[in-house]
């Protein structure tokens, strides 16, 4: 098992932001060190994505044509969205809604790991908030495949982490939006 | 146990906001989103830490059909309680919002009711003092 406590998230990094009319993409480019099997098992399988992804899915996301209810975890409330994909080219690339997020994954084969790339769309005030939000389950996923998991850190527990908020400040000023003053003051200590 | 946070449906968070801030008057008091989701809140100026209201995106179609039934019966989905009904009225007419009903002596309170451009019937409050 690894440790939460011993965790501490790297600088923001391997992030960019596309504008396409009104619409903004959040793309995230990451370098696990496992091979893009284990990775297509991690993005797909339920048993997996309860490991480290911000959502509980209730089937498994790796069949084209397949529906599956996505429910948030540890946001205020519960929110189920069905999730319908698009594309499951195994282990290759990935596509589905979240809600009205479109998901696209693709897996590359990288110096004997997977170069993982994450395009999702994302309301441009919470951009920085998906990036820092992915960044960490990224970093929960790299250690989960590793074998040393931390557990998942997500929605209302993420923002607790006060790695969080350092990576949320600082995707902002990578991405030239306004620094956030989120959580509000009054709601810190 | 308090009362911290009451919900009301909307059909846009955007244009709730908008509505709820500029038109109300309220505050944005926590913003934040994971995936699809958004939690959206406002608090009364007045009451910066007290009782928030939630502004829900209604993608629920059970929840559609009854937001739709209590609004054509001109039915309020929230009150707010006002100590100056009459300058909230103008103020809020002022601001381009449509009042079914303006200030109205009932029993023991003056009552005025508007739309909020997002599917709901507002109703303001004002106690009578005895």
């Amino acid at each position: 098992m690894g440790d939460l406590e011993q965790y501490t998230p790297a600088p923001a990094y391997g992030a960019q932001i596309q504008k396409d009319g009104e619409k903004w993409t959040l793309i995230l480019v990451r370098e696990l060190r496992h091979s893009p099997e284990k990775v297509w098992q991690a993005l797909t399988d339920p048993a997996h994505l309860r490991e480290w992804a911000p959502f509980d899915a209730d089937g498994n996301l790796g069949t084209a044509g397949a529906t599956v209810k996505l429910t948030t975890v540890a946001s205020p409330k519960l929110h189920v969205s069905e999730a319908r994909v698009t594309r499951a080219d195994a282990p290759h690339a990935l596509e589905y809604n979240w809600g009205d997020h479109n998901m696209r994954w693709e897996l590359e084969p990288s110096g004997g790991g997977t170069r993982l790339t994450l395009w999702t769309n994302i309301g441009r005030p919470f951009i920085a908030m998906g990036a820092a939000g992915w960044h960490i389950c990224f970093d929960v996923l790299d250690r989960l495949l590793g074998g040393t998991p931390i557990g998942r850190v997500v929605g209302g527990n993420a923002v607790k982490f006060g790695g969080w908020q350092r990576l949320h400040a600082e995707y902002a000023r990578q991405f030239g939006i306004e620094v956030p003053n989120w959580p509000p003051q009054a709601a810190q200590k | 146990m308090k009362i911290k946070v009451v919900s009301i449906f909307v059909d846009d968070q955007n244009k709730a906001l908008r509505f709820y801030t500029e038109v109300l008057g309220f505050a944005k008091k926590t913003d934040f989103s994971q995936g699809p989701y958004r939690w959206l809140t406002v608090a009364s100026p007045e009451e910066p830490n007290g009782t928030e209201l939630q502004l829900a995106l209604n993608e629920n179609p059970a929840a559609k059909t009854y937001q739709q039934a209590i609004f054509q019966q001109n039915q309020p989905a929230i009150m707010f309680f006002t100590e100056d009904i009459k300058g909230d009225y103008e103020k809020i007419k002022g601001g381009g919002a449509e009042f079914t009903m303006p200030p109205t002596d009932v029993t023991g309170s003056t009552i005025a009711m508007l739309k909020d451009t997002c599917g709901n019937i507002v109703q303001l409050t004002q106690l009578a003092k005895w």
